[in-house]
């Protein structure tokens, strides 16, 4: 009795002995089943050991995350600090848009989620040794949309910087666009602002200021904090004294004295709440007077932060425009008379036909991460032509500089438009392959941004089996790059006399296709973003019937009750 | 309270009946019914309508009451003179928005699992027929548990360097190019795939993509690239290994169901 007393106590012990490690390991390790769902939904990108190599990370850009350098974009903390535990659940649960970092929210629990979030943060030693939540970026007086607001934050759009990476309409066209690289070295390309359903963190003016101010942590987008706005510590109007002083000075005119003490305060007030910043930033203890000083300063950074979000916000339409995948018709309207010319008013008459475009992942070489994200087209056609106006986003005007070593070919812009070359003639009646025709051939209009006035007529059997027509057409071609956007203007007769070109009958529906390469993006050749197939349609004219039969419809029913009610009254008398 | 007439409750039915067919199941259920359809369905109900009400002579007469009242009572007046505006009018309406409508080209019709050929291929190479084709490393599932492991992984390692774009990385279909596709990829997720088809059918829809499909499939449209451009026959069967793996469902084997 007392041996088994004994070697069951002495048992107990053992396994407690055996488990406390074991214990003491969890915690800092992040529970079983945090690992599990890593290892099971996130390694493959992320990389068993958090380096972001997981197997599928070779083809993707941005690359997966590698966590064990605790850098995180998507924060609602401070620059400088790591996220919160929410932050982070938060950009699991709804995933990151325009990346292939996708939302776990309906295939993974909440607690599998929070678990997970456990566990990438023991890939980062920084978690374990910081004592002190860290400091949340204030959202407290939020400036609500305006227009004014949107107006003030246009200034300081241009003030602060964001054009040299983001460009004059915000489309990430700016002159350093080209240039930027991330924290891991990898090519990195400024958000296209229009856009806005492509941000990381979110398109509320709450998520675009908590970016600049928080920062993108890892990105060569800086933290728009405290000293880094223009004239920090001073009031508006003290600012733009202090700006008038500063251009006397600069102009070589000689300042009074009072004008002299007035720029010295300034500039004292500028230092000393500059000096504030820093220490705050470097978590160091403040006196009163500093906190007061750092605070007073942050007020006005604030305010002029919501203005910019609040200008953010303006540029990118309300919502992403619809689109009815492969049901979208682009409808061409008919104009009598003279066709309109690129520049003119009467484009502003149509909605934009919006295409979504994907990366031509089908055939190697492959594009797995696009950089253009639509496509818009607009239509008008006469009795005897039709024109087209082609516009899209692209960051780089590539005009044909670099050539590819392999190949000798060039990177440069341009877009390929794909129709039949004789519309199909009812829904079972084969297309051509959606990629560049194969057996069936297809009809195309190639045009490069190296040759702007001219369109090639090529007819492809397959993605590399693309001839120039030796019978090129008459088009009417004008194009224009500015501000990160293309526009492409094309005109052409309905009918042509080449067999190999498509013909156009008002009231036929002729499938449409789009390629797009961006060539500082490196497209070239198969390598590019595509459309699925879509349908173009002259728009006839609204039939005149619509006049004649409504009423004839009226008159008949009318007299259908009449002739009813004398009958029925002949019969019962 | 005055009885109700006959009329008016077939009336009321026949009208629940196309709100039942247009809205409710052509809406909240599936996707809308065709407007021919829904007419042939509401002639049917409308002959049972008659046929009920025309058994008996009596039956018929207080079925037609409220008409003949409406249209010759003289304390009806309002009544008819309201309807007789009315319904003309609504008949216009209705012309005029059908020839103004625009016009839409025809979608495809399609079929997603169409008929395999008879023989597995892989490039030119026969692998067998299709239906004793089988995949040579689902033995190990039970014969060796540590290689079948590699296999499994080999198959994640090649569905997330090529697939999850399309197919998505739940394989639920929405991968972050899905939504601009048309058809749009095929969902692993769904339980009347992989539980329907053998391996071989997988390989087959793998090792084509779209163009392998007979002309029902629509070749012409679908994205899905031919892999055995790619990927080796041993990636190929990994991959389905994979998605069986992933989704917890099984393929169906030779001999069983169908
Ligand atoms: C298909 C690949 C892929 C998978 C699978 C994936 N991720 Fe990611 N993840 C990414 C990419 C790519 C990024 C970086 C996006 C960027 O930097 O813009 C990222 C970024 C992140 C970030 C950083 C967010 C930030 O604010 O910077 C976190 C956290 C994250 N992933 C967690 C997870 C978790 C947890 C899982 C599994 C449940 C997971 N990821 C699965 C590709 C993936
Ligand atoms: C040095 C270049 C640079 C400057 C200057 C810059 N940005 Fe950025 N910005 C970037 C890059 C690069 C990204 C993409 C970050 C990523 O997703 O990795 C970005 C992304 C963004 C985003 C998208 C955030 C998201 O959730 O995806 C917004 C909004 C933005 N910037 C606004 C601004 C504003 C406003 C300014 C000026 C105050 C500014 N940027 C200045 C480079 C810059
Ligand atoms: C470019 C997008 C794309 C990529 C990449 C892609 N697929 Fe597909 N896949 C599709 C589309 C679209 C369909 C549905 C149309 C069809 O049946 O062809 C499909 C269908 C399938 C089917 C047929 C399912 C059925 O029910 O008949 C299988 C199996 C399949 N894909 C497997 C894969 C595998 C495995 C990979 C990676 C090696 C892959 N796909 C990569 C787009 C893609």
């Amino acid at each position: 009795m007392r041996i088994t007393m004994l070697t069951l106590t002495s048992l107990f012990i053992l396994a407690c002995v055996v488990m406390l490690p074991s214990f003491g390991q969890e915690a800092q390790e992040g529970s079983l089943i945090g690992k599990q769902v890593y290892e099971e939904s996130c390694a493959h990108c992320h990389g068993l050991e958090g380096r972001g190599d997981g197997s599928g990370a070779e083809n993707l850009l941005p690359r997966p995350r590698d966590f064990t350098r605790g850098l995180y974009k998507i924060r609602s903390t401070e620059s400088g600090q790591l996220p919160t535990d929410k932050d982070l659940f938060d950009i699991i649960t709804v995933g990151m848009p325009g990346t292939s970092m996708p939302g776990w929210e309906t295939s993974l629990s909440t607690n599998e989620r929070e678990e997970v979030v456990k566990y990438i943060k023991t890939f980062f030693s920084g978690f374990q040794e910081n004592e002190k939540p860290p400091r949340e970026v204030r959202l407290a007086d939020k400036i609500p949309y305006s227009k004014e607001s949107v107006e003030i934050g246009k200034g300081l759009y241009v003030e602060l910087g964001c054009v040299e990476c983001h460009g004059n309409l915000g489309r990430g066209d700016g002159t350093s666009a080209p240039t930027l690289v991330d924290a891991w070295d990898f090519k990195t390309w400024p958000a296209n602002l229009t856009e806005n359903w492509n941000f990381r963190g979110g398109s509320d003016p709450e998520d675009i200021f908590k970016r600049f101010i928080g920062g993108i942590a890892g990105s060569p987008m800086p933290a728009f904090q405290g000293d880094t706005f223009y004239h920090f510590g001073l009031t508006p109007e003290q600012s733009e004294q202090y700006a008038a002083l500063e251009k006397k000075v600069e102009d070589g005119e000689e300042l009074t004295t009072e004008e002299e003490e007035l720029a010295a305060q300034y500039f004292e007030i500028n230092d000393t709440a500059a000096t504030a910043a820093l220490d705050w930033a470097e978590g160091l203890e403040m006196s009163p007077e500093t906190l007061k000083i750092y605070n007073d300063a942050m007020k006005v950074v604030y305010e002029k932060s919501w203005h910019l979000a609040n200008y953010v916000k303006s540029l990118s339409p309300e919502k992403r425009p619809e689109f009815a995948i492969g049901k979208h018709v682009l409808r061409s309207q008919y104009i009598q008379g003279e066709l309109p010319a690129l520049a003119d008013e009467t484009w502003n008459t149509l909605e934009f036909s919006y295409y979504p475009l994907f990366g031509q992942i089908v055939v190697e070489p492959r594009q797995f991460n696009p950089s253009i994200d639509s496509v818009n087209v607009k239509s008008f056609y006469n009795d005897t032509e039709v024109v087209f106006l082609f516009s899209w986003d692209d960051k780089t005007h590539n005009t044909s500089e670099e050539e590819n070593e392999e190949t000798g070919k060039t990177y440069q812009d341009a877009i390929a438009i794909q129709f039949p070359v004789r519309p199909p003639k009812g829904p079972t009646d084969p297309k051509p392959y959606f990629l560049w025709g194969g057996k069936k051939p297809v009809y195309l209009w190639q045009w490069k941004a190296s040759a702007p006035d001219t369109l090639t007529e090529l007819t492809a059997k397959g993605i590399d089996k693309a001839e120039e027509q030796e019978a090129q057409g008459n088009f009417a071609v004008e194009s224009d790059y500015t501000d990160g956007k293309y526009s492409l203007w094309v005109k052409r007769s309905l009918k042509t006399d080449d067999k190999k070109d498509l013909q156009l009958d008002v009231a036929t529906f002729v499938p449409i296709a789009f390629s797009v390469w961006d060539g500082g993006n490196g497209d070239i050749d198969t390598k590019r973003v595509i459309s699925s197939w879509y349908s173009f349609v002259l728009e006839p004219l609204p039939s005149t019937r619509r006049f004649i039969y409504p009423p004839l419809v009226a008159l008949l029913s009318f007299g259908l009750l009449v002739g009813l009610r004398r009958f029925i009254q002949r019969r019962n008398s | 309270m005055k009885k109700t007439s006959l009329f008016t409750i077939c009336l009321v039915i026949f009208i629940v009946c196309w709100i039942f067919l247009r809205f409710v199941i052509g809406g909240i259920i599936s996707a809308p019914i065709p407007n021919t359809v829904i007419a042939m369905y509401m002639a049917l109900i409308f002959i049972a309508i008659l046929v009920h009400v025309s058994v008996e002579d009596s039956r018929f007469t207080e079925f037609l009451r409220p008409v003949n009242e409406t249209l010759l009572d003289d304390n009806k007046r309002t009544r008819r003179l309201i309807l007789v505006i009315l319904i003309p009018l609504l008949l216009s309406g209705y012309t005029y928005s059908n020839i103004a409508q625009k016009a839409s080209p025809l979608g495809d019709p399609r079929q997603a699992h169409p008929k395999p050929p008879l023989d597995l291929t892989y490039k030119d190479e026969v692998i067998d027929t299709m239906q004793k084709a089988h995949n040579p490393y689902r033995k190990y599932e039970k014969e060796d548990p540590e290689l079948f492991k590699e296999h499994v992984e080999n198959g994640r390692s090649v569905y997330y360097k090529n697939c999850f774009f399309c197919h998505g990385d739940h394989l639920d279909g929405k991968g972050h190019f899905a939504a601009a596709l048309n058809p749009l990829p095929a969902n692993f997720q769904d339980p009347g795939i992989i539980p329907n088809y053998q391996e071989s059918f997988f390989f087959w829809r793998i090792s084509k993509g779209g163009p392998g499909l007979p002309n029902e499939g629509t070749p012409w449209n679908t994205a899905m690239p031919i892999w055995e451009d790619i990927l080796t026959q041993e990636e190929i069967w990994d991959v389905i290994i994979f998605l069986s793996e992933y989704t917890g469902y099984t393929y169906r084997t030779f001999g069983e169901g169908h």
